[in-house]
C-alpha cells in the first residue's frame, strides 16, 4: 500500500510574525522556515505505518519554491521513501494545492493520502477536504487516532462535543490533529540516507493544472494591539460590568 | 560565491541534537552536579537512546560504526552538545578520540571498534606532574624487556582516567630521540598487572566525571599493544588532537556561551528594576551586545577552522587562535551572565554558576592560553599570518 504526504514550507512557529510595511502579506525574508507541525505529524503516521507493515511505500509532496526541496528532505529524513516536488514561485490557494494534488494522485495510486489538518501560515485547513470532494473519496479529518484495516480505515475525529470515530472505505483522505502522534527525532543515519534519495521535480504546467489565485489578498494588518485591563474592586460591580460595558452576561 | 548557509540536512541534524539535549539530557544536569556522579542507569538508558538515534561517536568514519560527520558538521553539533555538561556528554555521546584510527590487527576489535559501540571508555595519558605544557618532558618511560615493554611512570589529571575499560598511554621509549622518534603510544587495559589507579583528582568543576592519577610500576604490556609505529606517537598524537580541540574546547566553548547569553537574554528583559526591566540599562546591555558579538567571532572562527582541517590542510594554527578567543570568550561570557543575574546567578539554584567553575579549565588544558598563544605567535613570527 503507497501512502502519499503532503508537507508544506511554513514561517517557523517559534518566529515572531511581522506584517510588512506596504500590508501585501507577512514578512518572510531572513526568517526561519520549518514544515508545517501539522504535516510533521502525517509525515510521522506515514512512517510508522511503514515500520508497522501496513504501508510499502511513503512519497512525501510539497508545492513551492526552490526551498521546499528542504522541507521534503526533512520528511526523508523521517523516513519517508522519495519526493515530489512541484515548484512554483506563486502563491498556490488551497483548491490549487488540491487540483495538484489530485494530478499527482493520478500518477500514484496511493491508497491513502494523508495531509496536516491545516497549515500554521494561513490556518485554511480547506487543502484535505477539497481533495476528497475532487477525488471523491472518503475523508476522515482531525484525525487523533489512525487504524488501518483491510480495505478500510478507522480514524478517530477530535470533533467538539469530544471524538468522533469513522470508518472510512479505501483509498481515502485523512488530516492530522495534533494528538495524533508525536513526530521522531531525525536519526542522523537516516538523515545521512536522505541525502541520496530521489526528489522528482515537476511544474504545475506539467501536471496540466491552473493554478491562478482565485481570491485576492486586499490588506494584511497586524491584530489589534491588546489594551491594558482594569482591576475591579468587587464581585459586584465585576458583575455589572460585564452586564452593562461587556454586555456579555 | 561563497556559501555560509548551513545545508537543510545538517540543520536538522543540529535540530535533532539540541531537542535531545534539551529535553534528555539538561534536565539532568542538577542531579549531577548535587550528588557529583552520573546516575548510571539513567546514564545508559540515555546513551542508548542517543546510539538507536545515531548520534553516539559521530566525529568517527561510518565505516568503522561512527557517524561519519566532516569536521564542520562535528563542530555544528558539539556546540548544540556545549549546552550541557561535559561529564554527561562523554558518557551519552562518547568519548572516541579519531587517534583510535591507528589501530591496528587485532587492535581494531579489541578497542577501535567496542569504543565506536560505548562498549569501552577509552582515556588518553599524556600529562604528568612534571610534564604539563611541556608535554615532550614526560618521565613516564617503556623500555624492551624480554619480549614485553615495561612501563613506569606516573600520569595525572587524566580525564576519564577512574572509568576508563583502557588507557593510551604515552611513554619515553627512547630517551636521545624524545620527541624525534623516542615518544611511543601503549594501549593499556585496566586490570593490568602493574597499572593502578591511585585516586581521583577532586576539581574546581567538572562534577560527575573524573580527573585521575594513573601509576605504573613494572607495568608489561607486549609489543601489540603499540599504538601507531613505535616511536611515532608523539607525532601522531599532535595530528589528531587538532580536530579534537576544536570541536572540544572550541564549538563547545561556543555552545556554552550561546546557551549563558539565551539566560541573560530573558532575564534582563523579565527581571524589573527601578521600573523597568534591567535590559534597559545601559551597562547590562553592554554585556550583553559584547556577548554576543563575541559569541559571533568565535563561532564563525570555530567553522572556518573546521571546513580548513575538511580541505586537507594545515589547521594548527587556525586551530591554537580558536582554542584561545574561544576558551577566554566563554570567561567572560559566564562572568557577564553572573554578573546579569546578580546575587541569583552566584546560587547554585541556576547552571550558570557550574558553567562559571567549567568555564575556566577551558583556558588550562588541551594546552594553555599561553602555549597557544606562542605557537601563533612563532608561527607569525616566522611566515606572518595566513588566513
Amino acid at each position: 500500500m503507497k501512502v502519499l504526504v503532503a508537507v508544506k514550507r511554513v514561517v517557523d512557529y517559534n518566529v515572531k510574525i511581522r506584517v510588512k510595511a506596504d500590508k501585501t502579506g507577512v514578512e518572510t525574508a531572513n526568517v526561519k522556515f520549518s514544515m508545517n507541525p501539522f504535516d510533521e505529524i502525517a509525515v510521522e503516521q506515514a512512517v510508522r505505518l511503514k515500520e508497522a507493515g501496513t504501508a510499502t511505500e511513503v512519497v512525501v509532496v510539497s508545492i513551492g519554491p526552490a526551498q521546499a526541496q528542504e522541507t521534503i528532505r526533512t520528511a526523508l529524513a523521517m523516513g519517508a521513501d522519495r519526493g515530489i516536488h512541484v515548484q512554483t514561485d506563486a502563491e498556490v490557494q488551497p483548491l490549487a494545492v488540491a487540483k495538484l494534488l489530485k494530478a499527482i494522485v493520478a500518477n500514484e495510486n496511493p491508497t491513502l493520502v494523508i495531509v496536516g489538518k491545516q497549515a500554521i501560515d494561513d490556518d485554511c485547513s480547506q487543502t484535505g477536504q477539497m481533495l476528497a470532494a475532487l477525488l471523491g473519496w472518503s475523508q476522515g479529518t482531525f484525525a487523533s487516532k489512525v487504524d488501518l484495516k483491510d480495505g478500510t480505515v478507522a480514524v478517530t475525529r477530535e470533533v467538539d462535543g469530544g471524538l468522533e470515530t469513522v470508518d472510512l472505505k479505501l483509498p481515502a483522505i485523512v488530516t492530522t490533529d495534533l494528538r495524533l502522534n508525536e513526530p521522531r527525532y531525525a536519526s542522523l543515519p537516516n538523515i545521512m540516507k536522505a541525502k541520496k534519495k530521489p526528489i522528482d521535480a515537476t511544474t504545475a504546467e506539467a501536471l496540466g493544472v491552473d493554478i491562478a489565485s482565485r481570491l485576492i489578498t486586499l490588506k494584511v494588518e497586524e491584530p489589534a494591539k491588546r489594551q491594558g485591563g482594569k482591576k475591579v474592586g468587587s464581585i459586584a460591580e465585576l458583575v455589572d460590568k460585564l452586564k452593562n460595558e461587556a454586555r456579555v452576561i | 560565491m561563497i556559501d555560509f548557509a548551513i545545508p537543510e540536512l545538517d540543520r536538522l541534524l543540529i535540530e535533532t541534537v539540541r531537542k535531545f539535549i534539551t529535553n534528555e539530557v539538561q534536565p539532568l544536569e542538577p542531579e549531577v552536579e548535587e550528588r557529583g556522579e552520573l546516575p548510571e542507569a539513567k546514564m545508559r538508558a540515555l546513551r542508548q537512546q542517543a546510539q538507536a538515534l545515531g548520534l553516539f561517536a559521530m566525529n568517527m568514519p561510518a565505516e568503522v560504526g561512527g557517524g561519519g560527520l566532516s569536521t564542520v558538521e562535528t563542530c555544528l553539533v558539539e556546540e548544540e552538545l556545549g549546552k550541557t555538561s561535559d561529564a554527561l556528554i562523554r558518557r551519552i555521546f562518547g568519548q572516541v578520540y579519531p587517534m583510535l584510527m591507528a589501530c591496528r590487527d587485532a587492535q581494531i576489535e579489541r578497542y577501535l571498534l567496542p569504543t565506536v559501540r560505548g562498549d569501552r571508555i577509552c582515556a588518553i595519558a599524556i600529562t604528568e606532574p612534571d610534564a604539563g605544557s611541556d608535554a615532550a618532558a614526560i618521565r613516564t618511560a617503556a623500555t624492551f624487556d624480554d619480549g614485553a615493554w615495561v612501563l613506569n611512570g606516573r600520569k595525572h589529571f587524566i580525564s576519564d582516567g577512574d572509568v576508563a575499560d583502557y588507557v593510551i598511554v604515552m611513554a619515553v621509549t627512547d630517551r636521545d630521540k624524545r620527541t624525534r622518534g623516542g615518544i611511543t603510544l601503549f594501549l593499556v587495559d585496566k586490570g593490568t598487572p602493574g597499572f593502578t589507579v591511585a585516586r581521583r583528582q577532586p576539581m574546581m568543576g567538572h562534577r560527575g566525571y573524573g580527573h585521575a592519577e594513573l601509576v605504573f610500576e613494572d607495568c608489561r604490556v607486549s609489543p601489540d599493544c603499540i599504538l601507531g609505529e613505535p616511536g611515532e606517537g608523539f607525532r601522531l598524537m599532535m595530528q589528531s588532537v587538532s580536530a579534537v580541540r576544536l570541536a572540544h574546547i572550541g564549538a563547545r566553548s561556543v555552545g556554552m556561551a550561546q546557551r549563558v547569553l539565551d539566560l541573560m537574554r530573558r532575564h534582563a528583559n523579565e527581571r524589573v528594576q527601578f521600573g523597568q526591566p534591567i535590559g534597559s540599562f545601559q551597562f547590562v546591555q553592554q554585556m550583553i551586545a559584547d556577548s554576543a558579538i563575541e559569541i559571533t567571532a568565535a563561532r564563525l572562527m570555530v567553522l572556518n577552522a573546521a571546513w580548513t582541517i575538511d580541505q586537507g590542510q594545515d589547521a594548527r594554527d587556525k586551530v591554537s587562535i580558536v582554542k584561545v578567543f574561544a576558551s577566554e570568550m566563554l570567561g567572560k561570557v559566564a562572568d557577564r551572565g553572573v554578573q546579569v543575574f546578580g546575587g541569583s546567578g552566584y546560587s547554585k539554584d541556576l547552571p550558570l554558576e557550574r558553567i562559571y567553575r567549567d568555564a575556566r579549565v577551558t583556558r588550562i588544558y588541551d594546552g594553555t592560553s599561553e602555549i597557544h598563544r606562542m605557537l601563533i605567535a612563532r608561527s607569525v613570527l616566522r611566515d606572518g599570518l595566513r588566513l
